[in-house]
């Protein structure tokens, strides 16, 4: 059997693995954020318009914490295991969402045709 | 009296595993991105894929990754696991009929990327959103890296076991 297909596949999928991570990392901020759990939309949320906030977010796992400072959007603490959430910092690109996954949470930013029901 | 030590070796090689995903925890992740790791478990998993049959590869990683999540703490990363772990060792089995022992590197490559696949639909799906999908090529470039080094690692415990096999057979 030949090696260098298998080979020439390995590299394709790298190179495309790079490139992606590229556009993940420079897709641009957007100012409307949503926080979802689980599938469902908990807050949309202004950052151009949001004062600065501290938002307390319980589900069965455990807690959240998310810091809302300077138009800015981050997790500041979580009772998870892992604690990537919070590792990740403000949340910058549009392409790359902040996640918990114990918990269930996403903070991701979306555009105005992306927000059917105004929340709180 | 064969089967006694098939077992116990398989034994041996779910112990090891457990000790290097245990190792492993202490290493701080620099990456602030869900499901970026070494793996280094995984070196058991590529080996016993080629030296043992596919179910009891299977068998190894299964009971590897329950005890490992729970030593760990942290059940509820054990359904990314395994999902990877299934997806990647499915898809090393196929690629073992064509890609041999000798480039057992680059069938780890493909397991990681499988594993990472694997791990992604699995949060996509507790996570009901499609957008999780945005870390998928930061952990293809990290599962290319860390299952050619995995591989690698495989490659030569089977090197070196093959020569004392050889030394074996002269006695």
């Amino acid at each position: 059997m030949k090696i260098k297909p298998f080979i020439a596949a390995a590299v394709i999928i790298f190179a495309l693995g790079i490139a992606g991570s590229i556009f993940a990392l420079t897709s641009s901020s957007k100012n409307l954020v949503r926080i979802s759990q689980g599938g469902k939309t908990l807050y949309t949320i202004d950052l151009s318009l949001a004062k600065d906030d501290k938002i307390e977010i319980k589900c069965s796992e455990g807690t959240n914490i998310i810091e809302i400072k300077d138009g800015k959007i981050r997790v500041s603490d979580a009772d998870c295991p892992d604690k990537t959430c919070v590792k990740s910092g403000w949340l910058s690109s549009s392409a790359m969402p902040i996640v918990c996954l114990p918990h269930r949470l996403i903070i991701e930013f979306c555009s105005e045709s992306d927000v059917d029901a105004v929340t709180r | 009296m064969k089967k006694a030590k098939r077992i116990s070796e398989l034994g041996v090689l779910t112990a090891l595993a457990l000790i290097m995903f245990i190792v492993e925890l202490q290493i701080p992740n620099p990456f602030p991105i869900p499901g970026i790791k070494l793996g280094l478990a995984n070196i058991i998993t590529v080996y016993t894929i080629y030296r043992y049959k596919a179910w009891e590869a299977a068998a190894v990683a299964a009971v590897r990754i329950t005890l490992g999540s729970v030593f760990a703490g942290n059940v509820s990363a054990l359904i990314y696991s395994a999902a990877g772990s299934a997806l990647c060792i499915l898809g090393m089995i196929i690629l073992k009929r064509f890609i041999g022992e000798k480039h057992l590197w680059l069938a780890s490559v493909f397991g990681a990327v499988l594993h990472n696949t694997g791990q992604i639909l699995a949060a996509c799906f507790v996570l009901q959103t499609p957008q999780i999908f945005a870390y998928y090529p930061f952990l293809i470039v990290s599962g290319c890296l860390a299952g050619g080094f995995n591989g690698l690692c495989a490659q030569l415990v089977i090197n070196r076991l093959n020569k004392i096999d050889l030394n074996n057979a002269d006695q």
